[in-house]
């Protein structure tokens, strides 16, 4: 099983009386950026790089970082820059990008240099993984969020064949023109870093990834509709001939360790204004999915499912009204001391077969010592726990999967 | 009262949902961003003139969307592509809003698109002062509460908004809404180009405008008029977006002055 470790990186020094007098109420898109304090974001930046860097040494496989656009909620406007800083001062983890926002990017072929810039820095440990991005990346970017998808699988396309065909040649596309695409920066990783989409269980992007053999990072999806979501990308995979294991899927979860399971039942509270805001203000539609960005597939499985994720009250980013014990008892949020935490994830991992754990270990207010603890106990006892686990349940991930891994089939 | 139909005209390939009234001269009117109300008060008046065609530009109401309609340009080639199919070229017509910017589009690419043109709270120039209000980025009770500057003026208030959208018809103004993304996206709601190519216009063209208009700004009427030589300006005071719907009897009476 492949471990990696995650959060968000919140900004969290405003209000909710901030975010009320905001246009439209909303803690993303236009939330006043006067509300931001560079000297804090110094401070920040520099804490979540040095928890990232914490995190190698305490044993996690993989650093994972993600990127969203005009909010505080998260840090990570430009991942990319977090990810290059990681690759030059650690030495082993893998660099887990979930991921870059494929169509918000004019140029994806400057993307490509990026990336691969990454994954020679680092020498080989870039997982390049790409999404849509939410509504308020189209919107903050200006990009239509009618071509969102068009865009995303185009652009995909341009990078990889950027990585993989030598240059120069040339992309007339739909939405994306070059004359002369040669970049003379190519990964290290052949025949290109692999390939992993996180997403919260679009039907259509689940038969995209099957078709590709890029595994699948469900974002805290309900278990049980996950088994459904989980069975479209295995029909999908068996059509493309071969038969998906727990190496094509992951889970992120929030698991927070603390000493006692009453020290981290308070300190697990900080999450609630994690990716949701302070105040928990729910986000008005049109910025979240505005007209155009959603699917329009009639088709009854997809639909049902696509109901199935909307009425989740847990839902990644549909926090707004749930409440913390509601969530705890859910064993959606796994938090609690190390044998608490232990003997929850064993239960998650039974059920769930993910060959990827994604471990969301703080976010919003929960502060630096507690968050460094936590990793300190994760270290000493949750992931070598998690380990023998793995291995029990024979939890392959990709890089341990014989034969062709998960990820690099594309093309 | 003159009886409106619905009638389906084949043209580019796709349908196009037409309502059609009245008798006389024909008389293209054009919508704008939110889509086809349909024949309300003002173009019932108007009926009593003219032939009126009210369609629904390809993407909204039940007409199809042909797969090149993608921008404001395109619409204009679908629309001269119908007029000509129709023999309904240099006519008079009305464009509303994105109608408006519509109507100049054509009037920007044909000197026998229409014979006299009126030009209503038109989008398309960008103004030098105000903002286009973003639509995209607020809800339908927040656009209408823009739009109108006093409701209590709008005499067909009730019958418009009076109950809660059908399903079927909040779908409907889903795809409507679709359809305005896709083709005032970027740049939004204007050309940069539209004002120098408007100087080849010498048709007779009205431009009338809500004096509060919360949505395109007043100011856009004086760019409009600088843009075509000879035009006329009217401003109706107290007045929003939508002179045809909130104050139907003055916008009649400037529309049959000057068609």
């Amino acid at each position: 099983m492949f471990l990696m470790r995650f959060t968000e990186r919140a900004y969290v020094n405003y209000s909710e009386e901030d975010v009320r007098n905001s246009p439209n109420e909303a803690v993303r898109l236009t939330f006043s950026n006067s509300n931001f304090d560079p000297q804090e974001g110094h401070y920040l930046y520099n804490m979540y790089l040095d928890e990232y860097e914490y995190s190698e040494e305490v044993g996690f496989d993989g650093l994972m970082l993600n990127e969203h656009h005009n909010t505080p909620t998260c840090l990570g406007a430009t991942m990319n820059l977090e990810a290059a800083i990681l690759a030059r001062n650690t030495k082993k983890p893998k660099i887990v990008l979930l991921g870059n926002p494929l169509p918000i990017f004019d140029n994806p072929i400057r993307l490509a240099e990026e990336l691969a810039e990454i994954d020679m820095i680092s020498g080989g440990r870039l997982v390049s993984g790409f999404v849509r991005g939410t509504g308020v990346e189209s919107l903050a970017t200006n990009t239509n969020p009618l071509h969102n998808r068009a865009r995303f699988e185009e652009a995909h396309d341009l990078v990889i064949k950027t990585w993989t065909t030598p240059g120069p040649f040339r992309w007339e596309g739909d939405h994306y023109h070059f004359r002369v695409v040669n970049p003379f920066q190519t990964p290290v990783q052949k025949p290109h870093p692999p390939v992993w989409i996180p997403g919260t269980g679009s039907p259509e992007t689940l038969v995209w990834c099957a078709e590709r053999n890029y595994p699948y990072i469900f974002l805290e999806t309900d278990p049980q509709g996950t088994q459904d979501m989980k069975s479209i990308y295995t029909e999908a995979a068996r059509e493309h001939g071969y038969e998906p294991g727990p190496e094509n899927f992951g889970y992120l979860v929030r698991i927070h360790v603390q000493d006692t399971d009453e020290k981290a039942y308070d300190v697990g509270k900080g999450y609630m204004v994690g990716n949701i805001g302070v105040g928990r203000i729910p986000l008005p539609r049109d910025y979240a999915s505005p007209v155009g960005y959603g699917s329009r597939s009639d088709d009854p499985r997809f639909l049902r499912l696509r109901e199935q994720i909307r009425s989740d009250p847990f839902r990644v980013g549909g926090l707004d009204s749930a409440h913390y014990d509601e969530i705890l008892d859910s064993k959606r949020w796994i938090i609690g001391s190390p044998d608490t935490v232990i003997s929850q994830l064993r239960e998650v991992l039974s059920f769930m077969r993910p060959g990827i754990l994604a471990v969301w270990t703080n976010d919003g207010s929960i502060s630096h010592e507690d968050t460094m603890r936590c990793l300190e106990l994760m270290g000493q006892e949750v992931l070598p726990a998690l380990r023998e686990i793995g291995e029990e349940l024979e939890l392959t991930d990709p890089f341990q999967k014989e034969g062709v891994m998960p990820g690099l089939t594309s093309i | 009262m003159p009886n409106f139909t619905e009638e389906t005209i084949s043209v580019a390939g796709g349908n196009l949902q037409v309502y059609k009234g009245g008798s006389g001269d024909p008389l293209l009117v054009l919508h704008g961003a939110g889509g086809n109300a349909g024949p309300r008060r003002y173009a019932q008046a108007l009926a009593e003139k003219f032939t009126v065609y009210l369609p629904s530009h390809p993407g909204y109401g039940k007409s199809d969307r042909p797969g090149w309609v993608e921008s404001m340009q395109d619409l204009a080639c679908f629309y001269t592509w119908f007029q000509e199919q129709e023999g309904l070229e240099n006519v008079r017509a009305i464009g509303f809003s994105m109608g408006g910017w519509l109507a100049a589009e054509m009037l920007s690419m044909t000197g026998h698109a229409f014979s006299k043109v009126m030009l209503v709270g038109a989008a398309g120039i960008k103004p030098n002062d105000g903002e286009i209000t973003d639509i995209f980025i607020i809800n339908p009770q927040q656009i209408r509460d823009l739009v109108y500057h006093d409701p209590s003026q709008v005499p067909e208030w009730d019958e418009m908004f009076g109950t809660d959208p059908t399903p079927e018809q909040a779908q409907q103004a889903e795809g409507d809404r679709e359809m305005a993304i896709r083709l005032t996206w970027r740049p939004y709601m204007h050309n940069p180009r539209l004002p120098a190519k408007l100087a080849r216009v010498s048709v007779p063209t009205h431009i009338l405008w809500g004096e509060n208009d919360n949505l395109v700004p007043v100011e856009c009427a004086g760019l409009f008029h600088q843009a075509i030589a000879g035009s006329q300006v009217t401003v109706i005071p107290n007045c929003g977006h939508s002179p045809q719907i909130e104050k139907p009897d003055d916008f009649v009476q400037a529309a049959l002055a000057f068609l």
